[in-house]
């Protein structure tokens, strides 16, 4: 009687999360998933400073993802450290977060954000077409229906930034020389 | 026995060590086989426990960054494990992911779930084993992998076992081959040489012969030895057994030539005093006479004394004669000629007659009764037979005595047969003995010399002479006298 009640319960809750499920996520909610997703597959350098208890996941400017980024990080633990989301208008700002979102409206400011950002440990990423050009990190790229990313590893080892060969795996297109090849 | 079937000791061995090495091969193939076909499984399932789990783990990013083409090359990873048929990611929505076929489309999702919290589980499927794995990172259940595998390399197991089997096998085969010729060497060299000894010794009864000893110091040894102490022993035995004979053959000759010589003086003792009786008594039956006719009518007492003298020197006269003619059938030498027995017989008859004229006895002389012998002997046997016959029908009322003769097919008995006294049966083989009687010298006056003459001269003649008789009704002597046998003219 015990098992079949928990069977129902199961069932419950399965039918619950098709329910979600049933309402398709949207572009900005994968890419506030996936903003959290890479600071699951990234760490610092060794030797690199010690980072606060906290996990900051920055927007600059404006957030184009609205509440679904805060509902997913809510809660969310990488590591030890709690995750955070900040919103922040100014680039040094940002310079402490451990990733760093610059949303595509931001246009002709992300080279001077970048600029600003430049030695900071800070992951940067962006929709923003030309962003890896520009010596951002990751780019979001659009698919099909599909969000895909591609990577600049020469930006990301200037940042003192390791990121998973796991996460390069899955990447659309790996951009810049391997890490033991850039020069300081 | 036939060659196809005696076995050697070495065949045998060679058979049964090839069997026991057979066997020991077949169990242990049998046990390594059942150990196997448990173990493979749990291997199998450990496996793909590992595997699933890799597989798992390189799909995290996949999943989390929704790239299928990741996880399907991840998958792809697995056609490097042959025993994988299919593999699949799913979602935690129960969507497939990503999918891998060993051969494209072969397989499909087999519909088993992973129960809400169980985290691994597999299961057997006919010929396959399926093994679903929860797929988590950072305690989040991103999906689950399920990996599909194939348990019908079983069977390429037990044919490998099999051959390796059959390879160990005819590998203990031939070592059990070459290991007879060892055996042969060691122990049946030596047992046929053994036993084609004690052939040749049982065959020729020959027991010098011995055992060649094998070179090793094993139990074969000791029994090769042992055969030869006991050959040595029994040759000693004959050795010691031949020496005896011929030692007790010396003395039996030597006894019987110190015997004859004993004999030959005894006889000779008693011829020559039998011979040297004779003067003494010659002069004393002369003086008796002159003292009978000196005092011829005196004194009657004399007379009766000297009659009686008269009488004992006629009987010595006789006993002196008859020890004489015994002593005579044993030394003189035998004088073989034709002799008419029947004629003999009458003659003796009517003299016997002609001394005792007052008697009626009626005579029955079987005529053609011939013999080839010494005549003056069996002159001697006949007249003892017929006097016998004579005296012990002196009682008789009608008295009857008869001679003749009964052939049968190599051999003639001659008969003396009278219906006189008789004797006692039980008695007869005193009869031959010398000084033996069987009746007083009152009844019927003897010497006891008669048949011991007569057995001595038939004997001699190589002839053989026995008795039948009853109390009161008659005697009946046969004697047979060979032609040839006993010893020849002139020897003795």
């Amino acid at each position: 009687m015990r098992h079949s009640a928990r069977v129902w319960m199961i069932l419950a809750i399965l039918a619950a999360t098709c329910a979600l499920a049933a309402k398709k996520p949207t572009e900005y909610d994968v890419k506030a998933a996936y903003l959290v997703n890479f600071g699951r597959f990234m760490r610092g350098e060794p030797g690199a400073a010690p980072r606060a208890s906290d996990f900051d996941i920055c927007v600059l400017g404006e957030d184009p993802m609205g509440t679904s980024l805060d509902a997913i990080a809510e809660n969310e633990k990488i590591g030890p450290r709690t995750v955070r989301v900040k919103r922040v208008h100014d680039a040094r700002e940002a310079r402490s977060c451990d990733i760093v979102y610059l949303s595509a409206a931001e246009g002709e400011k992300i080279a001077a954000d970048l600029e600003a950002l430049h030695g900071a440990d800070a992951l940067t990423v962006s929709d923003a077409p030309e962003f890896l050009r520009n010596g951002g990190m990751i780019q979001f790229v659009l698919q099909g229906d599909h969000v895909r990313f591609s990577v600049n590893l020469g930006a990301v080892h200037k940042a003192h930034v390791v990121l998973s060969s796991e996460l390069l795996r899955v990447a659309l297109s790996v951009v810049g020389a391997p890490a033991g090849e850039v020069a300081p | 026995m036939s060659p196809a079937r005696r076995q050697t000791i070495a065949a045998t061995l060679t058979r049964m060590s090839m069997m026991v090495s057979g066997t020991a091969l077949l169990l242990a193939y049998v046990s390594f086989l059942a150990y196997d076909w448990y173990s493979l499984r749990q291997e199998l399932v450990s496996q793909l426990e590992t595997e699933a789990a890799i597989t798992g783990s390189n799909s995290v990013t996949a999943l989390e960054f929704d790239d299928p083409q990741a996880a399907q090359a991840t998958l792809s990873a697995l056609s490097g494990s042959p025993h994988v048929l299919y593999a699949a990611i799913e979602t935690p929505d129960g969507a497939i992911f990503a999918e891998y076929s060993r051969k494209a489309g072969s397989h499909a999702a087999p519909g088993l779930h992973l129960a809400g919290d169980e985290f691994e589980q597999h299961w057997k499927l006919d010929g396959s084993v399926l093994l679903a794995r929860r797929i988590e990172f950072g305690g989040k259940a991103l999906g689950t992998v399920y990996v599909l595998a194939e348990t019908t390399d079983l069977m390429h197991r037990a044919v490998r076992f099999g051959i390796i089997s059959a390879c160990i096998l005819f590998l203990s085969f031939l070592i059990a081959v070459l290991a007879t010729a060892a055996i042969r060497r060691l122990v049946t060299g030596p047992l046929t040489e053994l036993a084609r000894t004690a052939q040749v010794v049982s065959r020729d009864r020959d027991y010098s012969v011995r055992a060649r000893l094998p070179s090793s110091t094993d139990e074969l040894a000791l029994l090769v030895r042992s055969f030869n102490e006991m050959l040595e022993q029994i040759q000693q035995r004959d050795a010691m057994l031949e020496e005896s004979r011929t030692v007790l053959e010396l003395k039996v000759e030597e006894r019987t030539a110190e015997l004859k010589t004993a004999n030959k003086e005894l006889e000779a003792f008693s011829y020559s005093v039998a011979h040297d009786l004779r003067g003494p008594l010659q002069h004393i039956s002369n003086i008796v006479y002159l003292l009978r006719e000196m005092c011829g009518d005196g004194n009657p007492q004399t007379t009766a004394m000297l009659e009686k003298l008269d009488e004992s020197s006629a009987r010595m006269s006789r006993l002196i004669e008859d020890l004489l003619n015994l002593s005579s059938a044993t030394s003189t030498p035998l004088r073989r000629r034709q002799i008419d027995l029947s004629g003999m017989a009458q003659s003796i008859l009517t003299e016997l007659a002609a001394q005792s004229p007052g008697r009626q006895v009626e005579t029955m002389v079987a005529a053609g009764a011939r013999v080839y012998a010494d005549e003056g002997l069996i002159r001697l046997v006949m007249e003892n037979l017929l006097g016998n016959a004579w005296k012990y029908t002196s009682k008789t009322p009608h008295a009857k005595i008869e001679f003749g003769f009964e052939k049968s097919a190599d051999t003639t008995a001659y008969f003396v047969r009278d219906n006189g006294a008789g004797f006692d049966p039980a008695l007869a083989e005193r009869l031959f003995r010398p000084f033996q009687r069987l009746h007083t010298q009152e009844e019927f006056p003897g010497t006891g010399v008669g048949l011991a003459t007569v057995q001595r001269i038939l004997a001699r003649h190589g002839g053989k002479i026995w008795a039948r008789a009853d109390v009161q009704r008659g005697t009946e002597f046969s004697f047979t006298v060979p032609d040839t046998g006993g010893e020849t003219n002139g020897a003795g």
